[in-house]
């Protein structure tokens, strides 16, 4: 069975712009795939298909499946479970008053509490380095500590697939190490919506790309990556890091 | 307009406190009933923007700057039940995390402006908009005009709870608050009016979305919410407005037609105890006064709107919120 | 942004901080009210409150210039008001009085808010059951302060770097443009909040 199976994906915005358009791929368990694209692609739309965010009316044919479920009620509570959604902005994914908190806030919603509870924020802010920020106050995070407690608050829901969108954007040099580092070391399926090429190249074997809502190739990272027309059809270009081992 | 502690006995604290609490009881409960679920994120976000916008200066002379209040900016731009919630959230705060505005004035504060400003200000909103014909420039004017009036009965309901406990004479207090706030309201109507103003040319949906409930529930609500409200004016600002009929019962003598006024009879002997040095004579003076600047104010916030919407012709199409694409004002 | 009272919290340990939230605030109001409550020549009860006050400062151990400093940026409007006091009969002695009272209450509620965290006076509310509708807005509330602050001091400082004419016109207009930004942002904020609240099985 796999982890993600999307078939024949296609959604609207509400002014009637096609956003995707019969969007169709799978991820086997335990694979690190990117998803790359130019702005606009299309890329966030198609991450918040995967735990029933989107669409905002059900469809009548769902086209997700996790791990063989449809995304689609009534299973939609344990959907989100478990697919873990890192938002791009993390001000918007960590709400709650203090880091304690928000980790705990998806385990309290599946009915965790008493001893296992805490049991599972301490070990999800292990998991993420974060150890001892209990009642660190959001505001006063950076921008990498602020994702590293997003990501510890989705492992507490025990996901068992990320979804990242863009989870090294606006970080700086140290923090995009640390974050690499992690998710090597996680050992669930993700899903990488990113600009950062060079990430992708380092932890993703697989790439899909999208453009204007469409998949326009899939593939091993090294192969889609080193065609350099490919790339510079679809508003990316060819990674330097790849250019520094394959110099043509 | 935070009162402190200190200035409200025991009596008007328990009083505006059990008023403010089912005004916003009412306003929770409305709330639950009509918001859409996505959009109670919105409530505390935009309590936090209420809070954000207050601290923003608007030079006004020689070093003094006015700010904002937001009652009916939030009214306006969310429902006047939300706004009660969102303008209660905000004070709550201010009192327990920056001591701004007393823990027992709290009641007081929120009457004043959780739910005195932004029932005031929307009904006015509501009257003015609809005689207007719903327009964007109707909207601004309406917008104007009930940010002054929300600001003046704030003002007022605040100089009765002075006076009702004893603090400030309300032959004092009255003026002097009502005075005052007649000028600083014309601020706030201009800077809710202008925000408005620039909302509507941004984002015009998202003024025009509307809870989920029906034409008459939404009265039904004013009218609770606007009981409420003249509940407390009876308690706090009654008893001192009942000696003004003595100046207009000079005037209505002379006109020679009877005058009813509404005497608190019980209370009126309280009013013995505070001397109004000077100021009897001048009484009616002061409604006069109060009258023209209403009037006033109200060709003010016409004229704003006429100022901020693009010159239109006659029989062109006005959908609410339209607005030309042109900005006056860009940052 | 920094508003010179944002930073509220001090995160230093004394005896004052550690007593649980609810007990400062049931204690702070019930001094609140009982000030109200003294006589008006009560001097001695006001010289015993003021003392137990500044027992309590200094046993919490915040700076007394920073106590000072809050006290005195709320004082102005009391002092407006209290003068206006003065009109009436006995004047004199209703404006020493209120003065009096008011700097006590005040004192005891900045030292409640700079010894307790807001959060944990949400606690206090949702654990007395208050509607959670209010806890909510409340507890965003709290948590998105300080970023539409932030975000209304960069969007003001973007502001200044463009504008040339310092006329208070322009000023007013441009205000508003931010304001009016603010609330857009706000919005879409908000559903991106409602987004991710949903997507961690956020049940309304």
């Amino acid at each position: 069975m796999n982890a993600l199976e999307v078939q024949g994906l296609s959604y609207d915005y509400a002014d009637g712009t096609p956003a995707l358009k019969d969007v169709s791929f799978s991820m086997a368990e335990g694979e690190r795939v990117g998803l790359i694209g130019p702005n606009g692609a299309g890329k966030s739309t198609l991450l918040l298909h995967l735990n029933g965010i989107l669409p905002e009316h059900p469809a009548s044919l769902p086209s997700v499946r996790v791990f063989g479920t449809s995304v689609a009620e009534p299973h939609l509570t344990a959907i989100r479970a478990q697919v873990g959604l890192l938002f791009q902005d993390p001000d918007d994914q960590l709400f709650c008053p203090s880091v304690w908190e928000d980790v705990a806030f998806g385990p309290q919603q599946l009915g965790l509490s008493g001893a296992k509870l805490s049991d599972r924020v301490a070990r999800s802010l292990a998991q993420v380095g974060l150890s001892g920020y209990d009642e660190r106050l959001p505001h006063h995070l950076s921008r990498g500590e602020k994702r590293r407690v997003c990501l510890a608050g989705l492992l507490a829901c025990e996901a068992c697939l990320l979804a990242l969108d863009e989870p090294s954007s606006d970080l700086d040099p140290r923090g995009r190490r640390e974050l690499k580092e992690l998710l090597k070391k996680l050992p669930v399926t993700q899903i990488i919506a990113t600009h950062d090429l060079e990430l992708v190249v380092e932890i993703c074997a697989r790439v899909i790309v999208l453009d204007q809502g469409a998949v326009v190739a899939e593939g091993p990272t090294s192969s889609i990556l080193n065609d350099e027309s490919l790339m510079l059809a679809h508003g990316l270009d060819r990674p330097h890091i790849l250019r520094h081992l394959h110099p043509h | 307009m935070h009162i402190p502690d200190g200035f409200i006995d025991v009596k008007t604290a328990v009083a505006t406190g059990a008023i403010a609490a089912v005004g916003l009881g009412f306003a929770l409960s409305s709330v639950r009933r009509t918001l859409p679920p996505r959009r109670v994120p919105l409530l505390g976000l935009s309590a936090a923007f209420v809070f954000a916008a207050q601290m923003l200066n608007f030079p006004v002379a020689g070093g003094t700057s006015g700010h904002l209040i937001g009652a009916v900016l939030t009214a306006v731009l969310l429902g006047p039940s939300a706004a009660i919630l969102v303008m209660s959230a905000v004070l709550i705060l201010q009192c327990f995390m920056f001591a701004d505005g007393g823990v027992t004035a709290l009641g007081a504060n929120m009457f004043n402006m959780a739910l005195v400003a932004p029932v005031v200000g929307y009904g006015v909103y509501r009257l003015v908009d609809r005689i207007g014909g719903a327009g964007l420039r109707s909207r601004l004017c309406a917008t104007a005009f009930a940010s002054w009036c929300s600001t003046v009965a704030a003002s007022i309901a605040c100089a009765g709870q002075l006076a009702w406990s004893g603090t400030v004479a309300w032959g004092v207090a009255f003026p002097a608050m009502a005075g005052t706030h007649m000028l600083i309201a014309v601020g706030e109507a201009l800077i809710t009016t202008l925000v408005v103003a620039a909302v509507t040319r941004m984002r015009p949906e998202l003024l025009l979305e509307r809870s989920q409930s029906s034409l008459q529930a939404r009265y039904r609500e004013l009218i609770a919410y606007g009981l409420l409200v003249s509940l407390g004016l009876v308690v706090f600002v009654a008893p001192f407005a009942s000696h003004w009929p003595d100046g207009l019962r000079k005037v209505a003598a002379n006109l020679g037609f009877e005058q009813r006024a509404a005497r608190a009879s019980g209370l009126s002997s309280l009013l013995s105890d505070y001397t109004v040095p000077g100021i009897r004579s001048a009484e009616l003076s002061i409604v006069i006064a109060g009258c023209l600047g209403t009037v006033m104010a109200f060709v003010l916030a016409y004229v704003l709107a006429r100022l901020l919407t693009p010159q239109r012709d006659p029989g062109a199409n006005t959908k609410p919120g339209g607005s030309s694409p042109l900005a006056s004002s860009s940052s | 942004m920094h508003h010179p009272l944002l930073n509220t919290y001090q995160h230093q340990r004394s005896p004052i901080h550690r007593l649980p939230a609810a007990v400062k605030l049931v204690g702070a109001t019930v001094f609140v009210f009982a000030c109200l409550l003294l006589p008006r020549h009560g001097w001695t009860a006001f010289a015993v409150a003021g003392v137990a006050l500044l027992l309590t400062a200094a046993l919490s151990r915040i700076p007394a210039l920073q106590l000072t400093r809050k006290l005195l940026w709320v004082e102005p409007f009391a002092l407006g008001v209290a003068l206006l006091s003065l009109l009436q009969t006995n004047g004199f002695q209703v404006f020493v009085f209120t003065l009096v009272k008011s700097t006590l209450c005040l004192f005891s509620m900045v030292l409640l808010s700079s010894t307790t965290r807001f959060s944990d006076i949400l606690h206090v509310l949702w654990r007395a059951r208050a509607p959670s509708l209010l806890v909510t807005t409340l507890a965003l509330m709290h948590r998105y302060l300080f970023l539409l602050t932030d975000e209304i001091g960069r969007m003001l400082r973007a502001r200044k770097s463009r504008t040339f004419s310092r006329g208070r016109l322009n000023v007013w207009r441009s205000s508003a443009t931010v304001i009016a930004h603010l609330f857009v942002r706000t919005s879409e904020r908000a559903e991106r909040v409602y987004a991710a609240m949903c997507a961690r099985g956020w049940k309304t």
